[in-house]
């Protein structure tokens, strides 16, 4: 990790932690959010950036998540519940992982995402069956308390994004996107390394989904597996470069300053420019913001 | 049970499948040739679709003669976006390495524009018109005119292309891309000219359908992404870049979507769509009808 790492990750160590103390309620909530779609794009990038298995239903580990805490809530302890939701994610990435990580490219793309969809359908026929459309959540944790959970997760997805990307799995992982055959030939374990890469990137998403629908405090099977969310964290991914760890803390607040900046007053016009923005950065910035912060010596 | 022998639900699910079979038959040529994820597939079946509405509400063009205009428009629309964009993403090798994820968000920045300037341009109210609404009997069968023609235009369209890559050079020319990219550029086909026309053409039979689906639906800025999902789902059955396997597919889904909702109830519609999604994919990951895909 350079010296611009390093700074990064210490000034928004600082900046997340004076947050709270400083009162402000907008400048929490915007903090939440960016903590939000931190923890979610790291734990993507676990899995899909080292691997090349580019998921576009990371959604179902979130909307898991948050109908885990819906069906706990007050059966539970608060804490309980959210690492109950981390744990019932990483425990569906296990369980579907084996037939769906056999899947390659973009069949895999849109396996995700059908998946994603799929599960989304099922918690609305269950919903109905059990009589419920929508449900309200009352007595939810304020927002500091949600907030340092959240932080907290970001600090760990960022954390483990790192270590997964400087260890042995992490090698292994980088093996099977440069040429899985080939790893799987000299010995490199490819089937369980995906397993353990798709769990560990389901685990995060499942706990920030808990905390996300403590926050909004209302549930609705649509809302929680939206599939923007999984559009989003690619987006955010891309945009930011997912390369380095850093990528996608980048793309992350790029999208948060925009939206910050736009959406309230020109909704439209702000998916205009965002679309725009996309094309760009595929096109002319592939290395995404990471890319573009790299000292010019440095660049490979 | 008489309900589920019925010529009416037959009827149904003949236009619902080969309107299916024509929308993802434009996904998959553009899929085969330059194995790019184009999500903003749907959004060009919503720009036919409003062509339709504003000839007619504008000019008072009927929306049969919208059919050529609304081609030609999305196919125009195709060539500018392959200039613009896909040759360079394909022709830059750092980009080609992560092409599944590039074209993925290089196609939503796409579809995201085209819904919001449509929303911007016409509002987001939707819209609609009454066309061929007609009722024809055909023995016990009920069917409006629209439906027919609906019917009618995909048919053909599906032979017409079927015919053309059996025995057109051209075609000859497409599938040998499809098949073996390198190998074709070998023996002599124009890669760069087959894949700019089969974009124009992939983008304007998604103009067709939308003219087509706009006589029986709704008009909405957002109307396409729906469209997207199912033409993904119908071309994945069939196996990527398998286009006469995937005109077959299209007529599944619709047959698998009809006779299943009169059996359940029109709320497991998402549900069967997507079982029968995963399931097939989780089996048979190449597709229904595939031989083992290479690079896949």
């Amino acid at each position: 990790m350079g010296w611009f790492d390093a700074a990064l990750f210490a000034l928004l160590a600082v900046l997340g932690v004076a947050v709270p103390l400083s009162g402000d309620g907008y400048l929490l909530g915007l903090a939440f959010n960016l903590a939000l779609w931190i923890a979610l794009t790291q734990s993507w990038s676990i899995l899909s950036a080292t691997t090349g298995y580019v998921s576009l239903g990371h959604v179902v580990f979130y909307g898991l998540g948050s109908y885990v805490l819906v069906l706990t809530v007050g059966s539970l302890p608060v804490p309980l519940a959210i690492v109950l939701a981390g744990v019932a994610a990483a425990v569906f990435a296990l369980v579907v992982g084996l037939p769906v990580l056999r899947v390659r490219g973009p069949y895999f793309v849109i396996l995700t995402f059908g998946l994603a969809e799929l599960v989304k359908h099922l918690v609305v026929q269950i919903e109905a069956a059990l009589g419920q459309y929508s449900r309200l959540l009352f007595g939810m944790p304020d927002l500091p308390y949600l907030y340092w959970w959240m932080f907290g997760l970001a600090v760990a997805a960022t954390a483990a994004a790192v270590a997964v990307r400087r260890s042995r799995f992490g090698r292994g992982l980088l093996a099977i996107r440069e040429n899985e055959e080939a790893a799987e030939t000299v010995g490199v374990p490819v089937n369980r390394l995906k397993l353990l890469a798709f769990a560990a990137s389901a685990a995060v998403p499942g706990a920030v989904g808990a905390l996300a629908q403590m926050r909004t405090g209302y549930f609705e099977p649509g809302q929680a597996f939206d599939p923007v969310v999984s559009f989003s964290i690619v987006t955010m991914a891309v945009v930011g470069g997912s390369d380095q760890a850093r990528g996608p803390i980048l793309g992350a607040a790029a999208f948060l300053l925009l939206s910050e900046l736009l959406w309230s007053s020109l909704p439209q016009l702000y998916m205009i420019i965002l679309g725009v923005l996309l094309i760009v950065f595929v096109l002319f910035i592939p290395q995404g913001l990471a890319g573009l912060l790299t000292p010019p010596g440095r660049r490979r | 049970m008489d309900q589920l022998l019925s010529g009416q639900l037959l009827f149904a699910a003949l236009v619902t499948g080969s309107f299916y079979a024509i929308v993802a038959l434009g996904l998959n040529l553009i899929y085969g040739t330059l194995r790019l994820l184009n999500v903003a597939h749907g959004d060009l079946v919503m720009i036919g679709a409003y062509t339709a509405f504003w000839l007619l509400s504008l000019v008072g063009l009927p929306p049969v003669f919208a059919l050529p205009v609304a081609a030609g428009l999305c196919g125009a629309f195709g060539w500018l976006v392959y200039r613009g964009l896909l040759r360079k993403l394909l022709s830059n090798p750092q980009l080609a390495q992560r092409v599944e994820a590039n074209s993925l968000i290089l196609f939503y920045g796409l579809s995201v524009i085209l819904q919001n300037a449509a929303a911007l341009a016409f509002t987001a109210s939707a819209r609609g018109y009454r066309y061929l609404d007609e009722v024809h009997h055909l023995g016990a069968v009920a069917m409006t005119g629209n439906r027919l023609l609906l019917l009618g235009v995909a048919v053909g369209l599906c032979l017409a292309f079927w015919l053309f890559l059996r025995f057109h050079l051209f075609g000859w020319g497409l599938r040998a891309i499809i098949e073996r990219r390198e190998a074709a550029r070998v023996v002599g086909v124009n890669v760069d000219r087959v894949q700019a026309i089969t974009v124009c053409a992939g983008f304007a039979i998604a103009g067709l359908a939308g003219v087509l689906v706009s006589m029986t639906e709704q008009i909405t800025p957002f109307m396409g992404f729906p469209f997207t999902i199912t033409a993904f789902v119908v071309i994945i059955l069939g196996g990527l870049g398998n286009v006469t396997a995937g005109i077959a597919a299209g007529l599944i889904l619709g047959f698998v979507e009809t006779y299943g909702m009169a059996l359940t109830s029109a709320s497991f519609r998402s549900v069967l769509i997507y079982g029968l999604f995963v399931g097939a994919l989780l089996l048979r990951p190449q597709g229904l009808f595939g031989k083992a895909v290479r690079g896949a």
